[in-house]
């Protein structure tokens, strides 16, 4: 008795704070209901859910209510263009919102954004950085997030956009077309993210992560055929620098030398994954492979070295250098260490033989090899991407999100098969 | 001057040291040195400026910089303790007073007249820096006391011409009354030496806005608000608050070649359109860079090496310099090199601001390709001064 009612009252305190408006229904169908899925999120009851039917919905839609489902009835079918005018196709500044089940393309920024960077007009985050930083202890961070079978392409800057945003997962997703990068998580401190079993193509970064740190999960992803796979980076434009403390795991990075993408506006080709001020993260048990330029790429972000990272069990093959270390001799790496990877080449040469841990090694200087880099295509002229699966289950109303993600056991995701998700990949 | 009429003139100011009222100042033997013509002919629209305040003068006051300039950095003999340096600066602070029309009316003519200034002082400045070996011999810990590192930009650059003990930075619109002024500033210093020093122009001014000898809008995004200039500019706390770190760097800019490329070539490494110095990625002079601008195939707007994309404080964590810089022109070298340029002279709260700033120029910034350091250093410039309050006080 005594714990049940113990349940009833924490149950009460995680409850929304507002009281629900009476009669909002629980359930919004669009067309049916409302006519555009920006006047169902308004109709909707919080805590509730959005069904959406296939078809092509032409708006910005802004989710700025606690615990709402938006679910498109058929991945393929349910489309938000943004037509290569609006800013954005999804736009999550609520607690506990999902997004599952949809498509979106062709916004001029963002195709599914989830940030407590906000204010009453929209996202600040990258509206362009001024002179003087958004303080972030003003934008508190969207708390609990979920972005599930979400295909998003040919979006002006990102696909799949968390920033500011804790305690959330983004899986089972696609992105590609991006002109900055498929799928990026950023400025976050104890994030408890995780990024799984997505795909990433044609972008000019499959996917990126700047200063989201402590508990980011990056596992059994295909982030194949970009031009460049993924990246750890640090960056002093946004809050909560230098880069730290993520699990990068069981993942494919692969072949990013796809010129079929827009360009990496700072030239970028041929890398498997970059570390960029990146800074005791642990790198295990992917397969980099086939990256022209190198397959781990070290460096520093201005004066943030990369440090103590641990590179562990990869399949590193055929890429131009397996690991290279390009840091500048203003901020060398440091204690970077490579134990059981099967990589043979390297700049400087001894970098992959630097065994773990490696306190005090210092490291930088390395050069890469000279590639030619094709120009970039437009962001709306990438082909689409082929039809993806379907989330399993569209009736359900889902349970409220978790406050933490459950633990992700490194060995849910061990070294990859080549044709890892090749079945929802357009390059392979 | 003649050595004989300096030697008066040091006497004179160590009497007035001594703590006497100002108008006790009378044994300077005023009447033979006072020939300042009390009607001079240029000094229409010329106004004076206050060498007292929180700041010294020459930084951001007058709002517009002066068209001419003498830069003189100084060595002093030894190492000066506490009580030399505040000595030191404390004289210094007075003959500036003087000179500048700060002080009672026999010290004001005496000095201009000694100093040359025989029209007066009209908009003259004088800015005031102590390089990082004074700093550090009095406390290691205080702003100005850490030296530049070498930057890959400072190969080539002779030693002579790197740091120094002493700044002093004249202003104003009489160029050689400006000279002057700071030569006589500088033979005043017991035991100094000028390790080099350079006359320096700058074209019509909006503010700190001019065009530099590239052609382009220089000084466009600075501090200017009291706000901004003490969020980024004036030391905050300490003894030392309201004082600034400096930078100079002398610029040899290969302006042949640059001009030799096309308008588009040009704007493409200033990230600058050369008309009217709006960002290339839009909007008008003053806006903001927008630096995620792209093209839709993913390029940026504002280009990657753009010497506005690479000099952007966001990439580095830095506040915003002030920039104040000058152009200097000393003709042909025998080899036939123009040896013309920019002064860089920028102030801010701490010397990482340029420190990081200047690495990520030299590595991705295609502008450096048309620079030449000549000389360099930094300087900690005191907090400004008045009668009651002398220069460099917060060092005692």
């Amino acid at each position: 008795m005594t714990l049940a009612l113990a349940t009833l009252l924490l149950a009460g305190c995680s409850s929304p704070a507002e009281p629900p408006v009476a009669d909002a229904p629980s359930v919004v169908q669009v067309p049916a209901d409302a006519p555009t899925i920006s006047e169902a999120v308004d109709l909707v009851a919080e805590g509730g859910m959005v069904l959406v039917s296939p078809g092509t919905y032409e708006e910005e839609v802004t989710i700025d209510k606690a615990g709402v489902t938006l679910r498109g009835l058929d991945r393929n079918e349910t489309v938000i263009d943004g037509g290569g005018t609006r800013a954005f196709g999804v736009f999550a500044s609520a607690d506990g919102v999902r997004i599952e089940n949809l498509t979106v393309h062709s916004t001029l920024f963002y195709g599914v954004l989830v940030t407590g960077m906000h204010d009453e007009n929209g996202p600040l985050a990258h509206g362009g950085p001024g002179y003087t930083e958004l303080d972030p202890s003003e934008f508190p961070p969207v708390e609990r997030f979920s972005i599930d079978h979400v295909t998003a392409y040919n979006n002006g800057l990102y696909g799949i956009y968390a920033f500011n945003a804790r305690h959330g997962q983004i899986v089972d997703s696609y992105a590609s077309g991006s002109a900055d990068s498929g799928f990026y998580v950023g400025q976050c401190e104890e994030c408890d993210i995780l990024v799984a079993r997505n795909v990433a193509e044609r972008n000019a970064i499959g996917f990126e992560n700047a200063n989201a740190s402590d508990s980011v999960t990056i596992a059994g992803n295909r982030f194949a055929g970009n031009r460049v796979g993924m990246t750890l980076v640090s960056n002093y434009q946004e809050a909560f620098t230098p880069q730290r403390e993520n699990l990068v795991v069981g993942n494919l990075i692969a072949g990013n030398e796809n010129g079929e993408s827009p360009a990496h506006a700072l030239g970028a080709f041929g890398i498997g994954l970059a570390l960029n001020g990146g800074q005791r993260n642990t790198v295990l048990s992917n397969r980099i492979e086939g990256n022209p330029t190198a397959g781990v790429l070290l460096s520093n972000a201005e004066d943030i070295p990369s440090l103590a990272n641990e590179f562990r069990l990869n399949q590193l093959s055929a890429n131009g250098l397996d690991a290279a270390d390009i840091s500048a001799s203003r901020a060398p790496s440091e204690g970077n260490c490579f134990a059981d990877n099967t990589a043979s080449t390297s700049s400087p040469a001894e970098l992959v033989s630097t065994t773990c841990p490696a306190e005090g090694a210092t490291s930088g200087g390395g050069t890469l090899p000279e590639l030619t880099v094709p120009r970039g295509l437009s962001f709306l002229d990438i082909p689409p991407p082929p039809a993806q699966p379907q989330l399993a289950d569209l009736e359900s109303a889902p349970d409220r999100l978790p406050d933490a993600l459950p633990a992700v056991a490194a060995d849910e995701y061990p070294l990859p098969a080549v044709d890892l998700l090749a079945d929802r990949a357009a390059v392979t | 001057m003649s050595e004989l009429r300096r030697r008066d003139l040091l006497r004179g100011l160590a009497t007035a040291g001594l703590g006497a009222a100002a108008g006790a100042a009378g044994g300077w033997g005023v009447a033979q040195l006072t020939d300042v013509d009390p009607d001079p002919p240029a000094a229409a629209g010329i106004e004076p400026v206050d060498p007292h305040g929180r700041h010294q003068a020459g930084i951001v006051r007058p709002g517009t910089p002066q068209p001419h300039g003498l830069l003189a950095v100084l060595d002093l003999a030894g190492t000066p303790d506490r009580t030399s340096l505040v000595r030191l600066t404390r004289d210094l602070g007075e003959r500036i007073s003087a000179l500048t029309g700060a002080a009672s009316g026999d010290a004001v003519a005496a000095a201009q007249s000694e100093a040359g200034l025989f029209d007066g002082a009209g908009d003259l400045t004088v800015t005031v820096g102590l390089g990082p070996r004074l700093v550090s011999a009095i406390d290691p810990s205080l702003p100005g006391s850490e030296d530049l590192p070498e930057f890959a930009s400072d190969a080539g650059l002779a030693l002579e011409r790197r740091g120094g003990d002493l700044l002093l930075a004249g202003y104003g619109s009489d160029p050689n009354a400006t000279a002057s002024a700071v030569t006589w500033l500088a033979a005043s210093i017991a035991g100094a030496r000028i390790r080099w020093s350079q006359r320096l122009f700058r074209g019509p001014s909006q503010g700190t806005i001019t065009r530099n000898p590239l052609g382009f809008h220089d000084g466009v995004i600075v501090p200017r608000t009291e706000t901004e200039l003490n969020e980024h500019v004036w030391l905050p706390e300490g003894p030392l608050a309201g004082g600034a770190v400096c930078v100079i760097r002398r610029l040899r800019l290969d302006t042949s070649r640059f001009h030799g490329a096309s308008r588009t070539e040009q704007e493409a490494v200033i990230g600058r359109r050369r008309a009217d110095g709006a960002p290339l990625s839009g909007g008008g002079q003053r806006d903001e860079v927008d630096l995620l601008a792209k093209t839709p195939e993913g390029e940026y707007l504002t280009p990657a090496r753009s010497h506005a994309r690479a000099a952007h404080p966001s990439f580095t964590g830095s506040n915003l310099m002030l920039r104040r810089g000058y152009s200097f022109d000393d003709g042909t070298l025998p080899d036939g090199t123009r040896d013309a340029g920019l002064m860089f002279v920028c102030f801010q709260r701490e010397l990482r601001t340029f420190v990081q700033t200047q690495h990520r120029l030299d590595e991705t910034d295609d502008l450096m390709g048309f620079t030449t350091a000549t000389a360099s250093g930094t300087f900690l410039i005191l907090p400004g001064f008045s009668r009651n309050r002398p220069l460099g006080a917060a060092l005692s």
